[in-house]
């Protein structure tokens, strides 16, 4: 884990703590679906940004199908204006 | 309010909209034993403003062919997505930004931000302004480690190199996943994929669900 930075170098640069961006690091650990299972509390920045990574491609893949989908499902059925409104009335 | 609802599906025979009724109230139930219920807010600001990006697809369903009209799709779900954050994250505008850039475009993204259209090419150049500056602190580490070649701590010294070096090739690709990532640093970039992440997940469950109910009314 990337924690041997010197402090002296950093304060000059910005009042980020190393200890916020951990926090980060680990909120980021918990939104990841595969290390969900083992809960380490070791975990190293360089494996979390790299799973991050791979589950945004993941996630941007899941979007482009969904789509493909849908373009195929709203082919037969348009929205029109009144359904629209309707449908936002529904969710007010 | 129920009576206006059945007369309406009858009227236009549509039993999609059925669907989405009943599908808007499971929406309801579901989230309510969630911490975050602020994600069922999110999903319904998504929804309105995704159904108005549907809209404009399906009114110019004649001139679009299969891929056009998935990209249109897609392209409204990500923008309605994104200004139901309220451009509030620096993410949702890079994206918006990015999306006017593309003439074709236009048109969905000015429906679906609506009012808010204005408001935010205004601001939008100021932030673009502002980011310009990219985070350069991190590049420091390397050219100071390598000088101390002491024999008990360069093993150390090189384990933690390497890592700052993988650290810093792995940001670099999330900045190029995150929209607008480039000219963040390091701890805006974390905390602006934690909000992407949790917004790309509510975007997937509201496009699966209106999958899963207009398969089920399209096949009935």
């Amino acid at each position: 884990m990337s924690s041997r930075r010197s402090r002296s170098r950093q304060s000059g640069v910005s009042s980020i703590t190393d200890d916020q961006i951990n926090d980060l690091v680990s909120k980021l650990h918990q939104l990841l679906p595969e290390i969900r299972d083992r809960r380490s509390d070791k975990v190293s920045s360089a494996k979390v940004l790299q799973e991050t990574c791979n589950y945004i491609r993941s996630l941007h893949r899941e979007v482009d199908d969904l789509s493909v989908r849908l373009s195929e499902l709203l082919a037969t059925t348009d929205i029109s204006g009144d359904q629209a409104a309707i449908i936002r009335s529904l969710l007010m | 309010m129920l009576s206006l609802i059945s007369k309406t599906i009858h009227l236009c025979n549509l039993s999609l909209l059925f669907r989405f009724y009943n599908f808007s109230h499971i929406l309801f139930k579901e989230e309510g034993y969630r911490k975050m219920s602020g994600s069922s807010t999110l999903k319904k600001e998504f929804l309105k403003k995704w159904v108005l990006g549907l809209q404009i697809c399906s009114s110019s369903t004649k001139k679009m062919n299969f891929l056009e009209r998935s990209k249109a799709i897609k392209l409204s779900a990500d923008v309605a997505m994104a200004s139901a954050k309220d451009c509030r994250t620096s993410w949702s505008r890079a994206l918006i930004t990015n999306a006017l850039k593309q003439d074709e475009d236009k048109i969905i993204v000015r429906n679906i931000l609506g009012t808010d259209f204005e408001k935010l090419t205004k601001s939008s150049f100021v932030s673009e302004m502002f980011s310009r500056r990219v985070g350069s602190k991190k590049i420091l580490r390397r050219s100071c480690t390598l000088r101390r070649i002491k024999k008990g701590a360069a093993k150390r010294v090189l384990a933690s190199s390497i890592a700052k070096r993988l650290v810093k090739k792995r940001t670099q690709v999330l900045k190029g996943l995150v929209p607008g990532g480039e000219s963040m640093d390091q701890f805006s970039l974390l905390k602006e994929t934690l909000d992407y992440i949790l917004s790309l997940q509510a975007q997937i469950d509201v496009m699966q669900r209106l999958a899963n109910a207009s398969e089920i009314s399209n096949y009935k």
